[in-house]
């Protein structure tokens, strides 16, 4: 008797969910949105967050996608793999068919068999990582670059200043090595010399003995892969050295706390990869959304990956839009086959059949006299 | 060979500040055989502390660079010292009768407190000290080139160990110090006040190692809150590099491994730098158990 009254709760209670799911779908549209709200990228997940309120507020006072309402429904990962997989298996039953984000590749990782599985399609927006689209998962998307587009353009850049005899230089992290590795073999392949590999410990103040092994090697220019406060005291003691070498820099140093480490006259004339900064964002689109962000919450976004977090938003809503449905298959398809060239915040935006943006992103910056960081073409 | 010359010199002003350091954790060995585990943080305060003196008196401004560090030194010198002093007092002096290993987990505890509380005070960003403090001049010396804060800076270093030398050899609290850290009971008996000798060790030693924090920051322009942690094991192997214990084995040791540590880089790996390092000291231990200078076992400090 008990066992059988027991099973009929549960069976009562799921139908409730269900339905209640049903009805609360019937007149709004979920959008997850995971990302780092606390944590050490805390500022980056608070802007995702914002970011993402702002546009589906915008979206809302015209109407809304298919006549109704879009909700964002945020779940904090604390750029924790596994606060994160907690995170997409509560957004996993909320009846999502899409979950922006998250900013670390490992938080991301750990995140995608999850919602794979639960055929909610995810579109990150910070995860650079390359293995991530190797992997060749149906539902997997991403706004932002791969970390071997990054070495392509820092090849040509180096390349196209007609520089000769590269030192490469990392910190053995993931990222930072990795980066190196591709683009000694790139340099290495366009016939260009590598005379210098090798790599710092992270987290040391005094680089002398590095640097003056590096000069040794005689290079027309180093490219350092690593972060930014190593990189602010390797061009600070180079400067004291007297050694004029130009350096160039991975998306990792791309952070203003850089000239106040290394002083403005030592990092005057450092060139660095990145995505470009949101101020710098070229299109109508762009110049729209950051004055209405600004009048929102006073300030401009910092971070260009909260502004990709918001293209991943708004490919989504173009999707539904263009499907008339929220079914995983007709969406997934339509992202891999049909969006083309979609007028992003950050540029155009197309997806290859891995869910890699196509189209290069990365920019070249230098920082100026005055320590600012200025576009070049 | 120039480049050998140019990296015993980047070698000495590393092994310099290590020594600096080292002279802390061997002091605290030798008279009371236990290893403070926070002096690495002592030394983080002093970077911190140097930076709040500094932007907010503006001494480099009022009285000129040279005038404005020594003042500025000494004020950290002498807050560092408080703490290390309040430290003792308030980890060590209640312990002094129990275990070695509750000593122990005690150094762990103050450690782990002192860095959270530069966290909570200053923040997790690392911070800048002020760019044009120290004039930007470098010396042409026979083809080397040897940024004068540098040479200000070791010759510093090597001027506080020798007043440190001076002072445990040559007065009469030094001697209470060697007599305390040879047998505390007979220097008990003999009327030396054991606790105000201790107190004292810990006044220079946190005092020292808060000034390297400070030259640490003003030679290469940030502090961060965990910065300790990476000095502070240098320090402690330099210390048992020279024989722990043995304050001129802490010089030694300190200068040596800033040597090893240049050279190594310079000529095997910079990738395997710390590696070659520890290398070294394994061979040193294999051969000296007692460090190189650490002989005389009866004299520690």
């Amino acid at each position: 008797m008990r066992k059988l009254h027991l099973g009929k709760l549960w069976m009562t209670a799921a139908a409730l969910c269900l339905f209640s799911g049903t009805a609360l779908s019937a007149d709004t549209i979920k959008i997850g949105l995971m990302a780092p709200l606390t944590g050490s990228w805390a500022s980056e997940g608070q802007e995702m967050k914002q970011v993402l309120e702002l546009l589906a507020e915008n979206l809302n006072a015209k109407g809304g996608v298919l006549g109704k309402q879009v909700v964002v429904v945020t779940e904090d990962d604390g750029g924790d793999p596994r606060t994160a997989a907690l995170a997409a298996q509560r957004l996993a039953t909320q009846d999502v068919p899409f979950s922006i984000g998250t900013y670390g590749s490992s938080v991301t990782e750990a995140t995608q068999n999850i919602y794979n599985e639960a055929k909610i399609i995810q579109i990150a927006n910070g995860s650079t990582a390359i293995r991530l689209t190797e992997k060749k998962l149906d539902n997997f998307f991403r706004t932002c670059p791969r970390d071997d587009e990054q070495a392509k353009v820092a090849v040509q850049t180096i390349e196209k200043l007609g520089y000769k005899n590269v030192a490469i230089l990392h910190d053995n992290t993931t990222y930072a090595k990795g980066l190196a590795e591709e683009g000694k073999a790139l340099i290495e392949k366009d016939g260009d010399k590598v005379v210098f590999f090798d790599a710092l410990t992270p987290g040391e103040r005094d680089y002398t003995a590095i640097l003056t092994k590096l000069k040794e090697a005689k290079p027309d220019i180093v490219f350092f892969t690593g972060y930014y406060p190593e990189a602010g005291l390797l061009l600070r003691q180079k400067r004291e050295m007297g050694w004029n070498v130009p350096f160039i820099g991975g998306d990792a140093t791309n952070n203003p706390d850089l000239v106040k480490i290394a002083g403005q006259d030592a990092a005057e004339g450092f060139y660095f990869l990145s995505a470009p900064l949101p101020k710098d964002l070229p299109t109508e689109e762009a110049k729209a959304f950051l004055a209405s962000f600004e009048k929102k919450y006073g300030a401009a976004p910092n971070s260009i990956y909260s502004v990709l977090a918001g293209d991943g938003f708004r490919v989504a809503i173009a999707a539904i839009e263009a499907t008339k449905s929220t079914d995983f298959t007709k969406l997934a398809d339509y992202l891999h086959k049909d969006l083309k060239n979609f007028p992003g915040l950050t540029g155009v935006i197309s997806f290859d059949e891995k869910g890699d943006r196509v189209g290069e992103v990365y920019r070249v910056y230098k920082v100026n006299a005055e320590g600012a960081f200025i576009l070049q073409n | 060979m120039e480049v050998f010359f140019q990296q015993v010199t980047n070698g000495l002003a590393v092994g310099g500040i290590y020594a600096l350091i080292a002279l802390g954790y061997t002091m605290v060995y030798g008279v009371l055989r236990l290893i403070n585990f926070a002096h690495g943080d002592l030394f983080t305060m002093g970077g911190y502390l140097g930076l709040t003196l500094l932007t907010s008196f503006a001494l480099t401004g009022r009285l000129g660079p040279l005038l404005g560090i020594i003042v500025l030194a000494i004020m950290v010198m002498g807050l560092v010292a408080i703490a290390g002093a309040a430290l003792e007092r308030a980890a060590y002096r209640p312990l002094r009768e129990s275990p070695r290993l509750s000593a122990v987990v005690s150094a762990l505890g103050a450690s782990i407190f002192l860095q959270n509380a530069i966290m909570l005070i200053y923040g997790a960003k690392m911070m800048v000290y002020p760019q044009d403090i120290l004039p930007k001049v470098a010396i042409n010396l026979f083809g080397l080139y040897i940024p004068l804060v540098r040479i200000i800076i070791l010759s510093a270093s090597v001027i506080m160990m020798a007043g440190l030398y001076a002072f445990i050899q040559k007065t009469k609290v030094g001697a209470a110090i060697r007599a305390a850290a040879i047998d505390q009971g007979a220097a008990r008996l003999m009327g030396i006040n054991v606790d105000q000798v201790i107190m004292i060790v810990f006044l220079v030693g946190p005092g020292l190692g808060g000034v390297a924090g400070l030259m640490v920051g003003l030679l290469y322009g940030q502090v961060n809150f965990t910065m300790g942690w990476v000095y502070g094991l240098k320090a402690f192997t330099a210390a048992i590099l020279g024989g722990i214990g043995n304050i001129p084995g802490a010089m030694v040791g300190g200068i040596l491994l800033g040597l090893i540590e240049a050279l190594g880089a310079a000529y095997i790996s910079i990738a395997w730098k710390d590696a070659i390092a520890f290398l070294v000291l394994i061979l040193i231990l294999i051969i000296r158990p007692t460090g190189l200078l650490g002989e005389r076992v009866a004299e520690k400090v």
